[in-house]
């Protein structure tokens, strides 16, 4: 028991490594909030991608479903070491000197290379996570306001401008926030390319004094932002079964 | 009604302005759905101003026909004529002659629930005529008034009763300056009370000239305010003639077993 206590709460090296791990933590929220926000647009390209009418562009539509599939099928893991290896390698002599540094090895912004090669892979990961979403919500609307929309003479693209993805969208705001979860959590593991988000942070007090505390003090931090996210979601989806109820899509 | 735009489709040499004044040309409209036949070749003219109502048993193929109309369920084959311009077989520059010409009002009203009652109606004025915002919405108050809803402009349709919605619905149509206005069954999902209210915006169109098809179960309404009735059955037109030919003489079977279930009742 006391080893427990010792190993996993002590509270002098939570207090001693505050500082540390506070840092840490800001840049997880950085990469969840850049990578969020990209994945989301990223996710609502492909979803809209996927729906392109006609025969003509049933390339586009096969080419989304193939991207969706693959990124959906494999570990964020490997996506990260294969962009921050390719891109990295792209720009060196070794790979040819093919890019140039500021995209093979980005520092944009005063952000690391890892730090970029990881908000790059959530990106590419949960945008066909979310396309996913999208498309679900794409597909819940009624097809009446499509044929609505189009009997006014609207086309295609006008018709799920203004009228199908903005209510796709309101329908799909919790299982997007559920995705929002995921991906903070998956943040983690660009600590495996060296950014020194908050589980790089924690192992390194790990291996330096042999006291898992710091890691305790990061999961203590995610929860703090994870718990009332899942809260709102709960909330979310009760209102909006509220509405279905009344009979308001 | 203006008609400025002016056309988008090509006239060739052989497609003429009918020489009896239609406005609608439908013939040998065929449309099936897999083994499913539902049009078995359409014939049907309708004249400038003419209002047709189509009756038929469930299944008969009459709302896919209006579908057929306006392309949003083009045929298989057969060819639309509509203002002497074939559209059928023209791609998109079809779909936008007949869209921007033709409205339509469905049974289940599909109002666009994130927008309010005006809002739905200057909608696609402003993003398909590219009309200013002031020129839609002033035009949008004037139809929405014109049916009755001039208290009900800034609600969403969340708010409004099914005879309300159908309202603003027509309002909407209307707003792209149409020549024809295709109803599809749009007092069908109505409570019994709600019907005259629509009914009575669409006797009043009728009045003003508008050439409508009418796929309706309202036998009332086709009796006082139907040029012709057009009776369907086997996704063929098997009558057409005068209400009070049709309705109160038929000549085929198949129309007098339909008229006689329909108005036992």
């Amino acid at each position: 028991m006391e080893f427990i206590r010792e190993y996993y709460f002590d509270f002098n090296v939570m207090s001693d490594y505050m500082s540390p791990i506070l840092d840490g933590f800001w840049l997880t929220l950085k990469l969840s909030i850049l990578g969020g926000i990209f994945s989301l647009i990223w996710g609502l390209v492909l979803a809209v991608l996927r729906q392109l009418p006609g025969k003509p562009l049933a390339p586009v539509r096969w080419l989304t479903i193939g991207y969706i599939d693959v990124f959906r099928g494999i570990p964020l893991l490997i996506v990260l070491l294969l962009v921050s290896g390719g891109l990295s390698t792209l720009a060196a002599p070794i790979g040819g000197d093919v890019l140039p540094d500021f995209i093979g090895k980005p520092t944009w912004f005063g952000e690391t290379s890892p730090f970029w090669y990881g908000v790059i892979s959530l990106t590419i990961t949960y945008g066909a996570y979310m396309a996913e979403v999208y498309r679900a919500g794409i597909e819940s609307v009624p097809g009446g306001q499509m044929e609505a929309a189009r009997s006014l003479g609207m086309s295609h693209s006008q018709s799920m401008r203004h009228v199908i993805v903005p209510q796709a969208v309101r329908r799909v705001i919790p299982p997007l926030l559920n995705d929002f979860i995921a991906l903070m959590k998956d943040t983690s593991l660009v600590s495996i390319l060296g950014a020194a988000e908050v589980v790089y942070v924690g192992r390194q007090i790990q291996s330096d004094i042999f006291n898992g505390s710091g890691l305790v003090m990061g999961a203590i931090l995610f929860l703090i932002v994870t718990i009332p996210l899942a809260r709102l979601v709960d909330y979310m989806i009760g209102r909006q079964q509220a509405r279905y109820e009344r009979g308001i899509a | 009604m203006s008609t400025e735009g002016g056309s988008v489709v090509p006239t060739t040499g052989e497609l003429k302005t009918a020489p009896d004044g239609s406005i609608l040309g439908l013939h040998e409209i065929r449309k099936s759905f897999g083994e499913l036949v539902v049009l078995d070749g359409v014939e049907l003219t309708i004249k400038r101003g003419e209002v047709v109502c189509i009756l038929g048993p469930s299944g008969s193929g009459k709302s896919t026909l209006l579908r057929c109309v306006n392309l949003l369920s083009p045929p298989d084959s057969g060819r639309i004529v509509l203002e002497g311009e074939e559209i059928t077989g023209k791609g998109t520059a079809g779909l936008d002659f007949v869209r921007q010409r033709v409205g339509m009002v469905f049974q289940q009203f599909n109002l666009f629930p994130l927008k309010t009652a005006l809002e739905n109606v200057t909608l696609a004025p402003e993003t398909v005529l590219g009309r200013s915002e002031g020129e839609c919405r002033k035009r949008g108050e004037e139809l929405l008034t014109r049916v009755g809803m001039a208290d009900k402009m800034h609600e969403y349709p969340d708010r409004l009763s099914g005879g309300q919605q159908q309202r603003v619905a027509i309002a909407r149509a209307l707003a792209m300056d149409p020549h024809v206005m295709l109803f599809d069954e749009v007092t069908s999902a109505l409570d019994p009370e709600l019907v005259k209210e629509v009914l009575d915006v669409m006797r009043e169109l009728a009045d003003e000239g508008m050439t409508m098809m009418v796929v309706t179960h309202e036998i009332g309404f086709a009796r006082e305010a139907a040029h012709r009735v057009v009776f369907m059955d086997g996704g063929v037109v098997v009558e057409d003639g005068p209400p009070s030919q049709v309705l109160d003489n038929p000549q085929q079977e198949r129309t007098k077993s339909f008229l006689g279930l329909v108005l036992e009742h």
